[in-house]
């Protein structure tokens, strides 16, 4: 039926399934947009956040989500600036996936926001020593540099490319790419800092607080390190998990070995420097704000287990599986090194976020507990639904992996190979 | 954000600040606007279909875009860097000089079970090309090319005046919603249009004249060992996963080739073997 | 607290909500020694906006410059027309003193003809917190300029806070004035602040002269056998 829409060379399931595969996630993206609204129409109170915990899930998920979109940027400055043409085979895919998530993040900024409609105040009186007046700019900024990459898949589909000027345009682009590149990565460098720097800034919450290098707290570097070690997972994990659901190979197998050894070799420079972090905030800096640092782990439930898990068990052992050649050979341990390494980050923002603000700073406060409410899971899920959406639309209609079709046709080859030699 | 506003003033933070982003807004937007102005220059000159077949040319698998070296066993392995068009590859140049090879007008041969005459030039696009007495060229589509073809709906012919390029689109073929574009396998004015029946397809008034106008395409010896690797390529692409091989050596295709293969797209196919991607 | 609520025309949320969505600007805890009968001891800590004077981090992190410190009476006052409710300065403060809008405000019919006229309420979405009731030092300001002097009168100028307070537990004053009652008391060794070492230099100044006191107010909570979750 949209055949005429799908390139050639490559295979896609019939219209039907595609409906019914699109259905429960275009449910979920209503629901989540009325939880959204109802957010946006009645006003916070809707969500359970309060005085005390004045960010929650959506904070946490939407520095998650920006660490996960690292992959993006990073895939670009690998292939465009390094030039590692093996990546080539992902970086459509990687694209998208940034797109989702930034503007998924930006979307539940909106909802974040008490005022939404004044977002542009940053803009007109920025305060260039906050570190949010920085977040702000370079996401901005990055979304649409993301936005403006995307445009080539989208005018590469088979349909639209019939028509002169999108096919030219694509093309001149497509020959600029490399000075979007460049931006991207200088953007994303200054974001995830910054993202880091919000908290490593806060000298009133003494668990978040950082000494660091000049205005930056070392924060800005480690959240910059953990978010280029764990893009490549992402996109590793994801691109595995699209090969399953569609069942198809989409990529050579030594891409997957590049990305993890990226990663792999990232995440232990980051276990690395962050432990010394560690040590150091353990030794010097909590205590000198009068704050010695056993006591933020005798809070239930946060213990020193959220400490070692976060960068022992999620953090050095991935990085280790994913360094040693044997083991990342191996689907059985290279999909769950890519997963711990992604959960050991989202972790660490978890632990930057939530865990900041549930420890008390005045000794007659307690120690605060949050759940979120429905509806802030609800436009969490939304955000999912509609990540989903876009990237099913996008692998179906545009060519988000170049070595598809090649793997197509190897594959025959070697059947007929096989079957040549069986006779 | 500007100078007059609330809270700005002449410090380094600032400056900074407001420089590197107003820097980072110029570099994307310069780069849009260049990219704008470049798009609208190309479709200015004309240079839409040479682009559309750069591109269409890069999406080709890589076995697809083997130099034509490579098909006679002159070169063991090489990628085409000039997209097909011979015509100013000093490799090629260099090779013809040592090992010419002649297109001798004799009767038809047959290669591989089908009638491929020898006495013009082949595109690898499956287009053929005559020179005619009267200096002008006609443009057909060869046996393989019409049986990948089978029973098309309709044959999408240019008007006479149109112009034609190398490697532009010569003609379309139809069949249901589908559309495939054979190549041109030269550069001219179109003067005259035929039929299958005729022939023919196109007769055109050439815009070069002389032996490089037609050093992109192949000729005498060079048509079976081209024939056999597109039998090869012809097998991948009707080949359903999981089942056996099903050209046997020394058999002959069939006038309608997809119409003999359940599982296959007549879409799929031609745009495999028209160097459609 | 009654009283600063009534004079900054703070909203009531409604009544099923969490107290910890309540707005207080100025909230009072009660701490005590720990000891067991006859031993025990209780005092009570308002705590409110500390007025920050060293890189007040609420002002320092405000993406749209909405907290403005004032550099002559050291006040930090909130814009909430600037806000934007990102309340990245509530989770900046150490003293938990800045409190969010989640609500629009609402007052039971009837009760708006008791709203005081001085100072504007706020809307949903942004954040407020305690401003030393700058309406009172607005209307000391303009008595001034009536009578044709340049300077308020100290004594004009008192927090609803400090106006209300039974006891005078809570005194008011010119840190910046040596010979003023606050000063001095400032410099005496019973005087603490809360949470010194965070480096925030605050206004407010808390005089005990018991240890406990002390103790309590200035870290975080002294081991002991206390269930350590809240």
């Amino acid at each position: 039926m949209d055949k005429e829409f799908i390139a050639r060379g490559v295979e896609r399931c019939g219209a039907g399934r595609f409906l019914l595969w699109i259905l429960p996630w275009t449910a979920m993206l209503f629901f989540g947009l009325y939880a959204a609204g109802l957010c946006l129409v009645k006003g916070l109170n809707q969500t359970n956040m309060d005085n005390r915990f004045a960010f929650g899930l959506w904070i946490f998920l939407d520095l998650t989500v920006i660490a996960f979109g690292a992959g993006a940027f990073f895939t670009g400055f690998l292939l465009y600036i390094l030039k590692v043409h093996e990546l080539r085979a992902v970086i459509n895919s990687a694209v998208v996936i940034g797109l989702v998530c930034y503007s998924g993040a930006v979307a539940v900024l909106m909802v974040d926001v008490g005022q939404p409609l004044r977002a542009w105040f940053t803009f007109w009186y920025p305060n260039v020593h906050s570190m949010l007046t920085e977040v702000t700019f370079c996401i901005t900024c990055y979304l649409t540099v993301l936005a403006i990459e995307y445009l080539p898949i989208v005018l590469k589909n088979r349909k639209l490319r019939e028509i002169p000027r999108f096919l030219v345009f694509e093309h001149e682009l497509h020959k600029l790419i490399y000075v979007l590149a460049g931006v991207g990565t200088f953007l994303s460098f200054f974001h995830q800092g910054s993202l880091g720097g919000l908290y490593g800034v806060l000298r009133g919450r003494p668990f978040a607080f950082r000494e660091g290098l000049f205005i930056w707290p070392s924060t800005f570097f480690l959240f910059i390190l953990s978010a280029a070690a764990v893009g490549p997972s992402f996109i590793l994990l994801t691109t595995w998990l699209v090969e399953k659901l569609s069942q198809k190979r989409l990529v050579r197998r030594n891409v997957f070995q590049i990305l993890a050894r990226v990663s792999g070799l990232l995440l232990a420079v980051y276990t690395l420097a962050k432990s010394i972090d560690t040590l150091v905030w353990i030794n010097r800096t909590s205590p000198e704000s009068g704050f010695p640092a056993a006591e933020y782990y005798s809070w239930k439930p946060f213990g020193t287990w959220i400490l070692i898990a976060e960068i022992v068990v999620f953090g050095l052992i991935p990085a280790l599986i994913l360094l040693t050649p044997r083991l990342r050979a191996r689907t059985a341990w290279l999909v769950p090194a890519a997963a711990m390494a992604c959960a050991g980050v989202a972790l660490n923002r978890f632990v930057m976020t939530v865990q900041t603000l549930a420890l008390p700073t005045l000794s007659f406060d307690p120690f605060l507990s949050y759940f979120p409410s429905w509806q802030e899971i609800g436009t969490f899920l939304a955000v999912v639904a509609y990540g989903v959406l876009v990237y099913s639309f996008s692998f179906r209609y545009f060519k988000l992996f170049p070595e598809e079709r090649e793997l197509r046709i190897e594959a025959r080859q070697a059947e007929l190979e096989s079957e040549l030699v069986e006779r | 954000m500007l100078p007059w506003n609330y809270g700005f003033e002449w410090n380094t933070a600032h400056v900074t600040f407001l420089g590197a982003f107003y820097a980072v807004l110029a570099i994307v937007a310069t780069t849009v606007v260049r990219t704008l102005l470049r798009t609208r220059r190309d479709l200015r000159t004309h240079r839409a279909e040479s682009i559309r077949w750069q591109s269409d040319f890069h999406d080709l698998p890589p076995a697809d875009r083997v130099c034509r070296h490579v098909l006679t066993g002159e070169i063991q392995r090489r990628e085409c860097p000039n997209a097909f068009d011979c015509r100013a590859c000093e490799t090629h140049a260099r090779l013809i000089a040592q090992h010419p090879v002649a297109v001798e007008p004799q009767a038809e041969d047959e290669t591989l079970g089908m009638p491929f005459p020898l006495d013009r030039y082949y595109h690898r696009g499956h287009a053929w090309v005559h020179p005619e007495p009267d200096g002008s060229l006609t443009i057909g589509l060869d046996e393989l090319g019409w049986r990948l073809a089978g029973a098309p709906d309709a044959i999408g012919l240019p008007k006479p005046g149109a112009a034609i390029h190398v490697n532009g689109p010569a003609f379309h073929l139809h069949r249901g919603r589908a559309d495939v574009r054979v190549l041109s396998p030269v550069d001219g004015e179109v003067i005259g249009t035929g039929s299958r029946e005729q022939g023919w397809l196109l007769r055109v008034k050439p815009a070069a004249t002389g032996e490089r106008a037609f050093r992109h395409l192949l000729r005498g010896a060079e048509i079976r060992p081209w024939l056999v690797r597109e039998m090869e390529r012809l097998q991948l692409v009707l080949t359903p996963a999981g089942a056996a091989p099903t050209l046997a050596d020394g058999g002959v295709p069939m006038p309608d080739i997809t119409a003999g293969y359940a599982d296959t797209d007549w879409d799929d196919v031609c745009g495999e073997m028209f160097l459609c991607p | 607290m009654v009283a600063c609520a009534v004079e900054n025309n703070i909203p009531a949320v409604p009544e099923n909500a969490s107290d910890r969505k309540g707005i207080t600007w100025i909230r009072v805890y009660k701490i005590n020694n720990g000891e067991a009968w006859p031993d025990c001891r209780t005092a009570f800590v308002p705590v409110l906006c500390q007025q920050c004077g060293h890189d007040t981090p609420c002002a320092h992190v405000c993406p749209q410059q909405a907290v403005d410190v004032d550099p002559k009476t050291g006040i930090v006052g909130q814009m909430p027309e600037r806000c934007l409710g990102c309340r990245y300065c509530m989770a900046a403060c150490p003293y938990h003193a800045r409190y969010f809008n989640w609500w629009d405000p609402q007052w039971p019919p009837g009760m708006e003809k008791t709203l005081n006229p001085g100072a504007a309420p706020r809307m949903r979405g942004v954040v407020e917190k305690c401003n030393f009731c700058l309406g009172r030092l607005h209307a000391a300001e303009e008595r001034a300029a009536a009578a044709g002097r340049r300077e308020i009168d100290p004594a004009d100028y008192l927090p609803a806070c400090v106006d209300a307070c039974p006891t005078g537990a809570i005194q008011f004053g010119d840190l910046n004035d040596p010979a003023s009652a606050p000063a001095e008391d400032a410099n005496r060794p019973e005087s603490f602040r809360l949470l010194e070492k965070l480096g925030t230099d605050p206004k407010i100044y808390y005089r005990s002269k018991r240890d406990w006191v002390r103790r309590i107010a200035s870290a975080p909570r002294p081991a002991g056998n206390e269930d350590r979750r809240g």
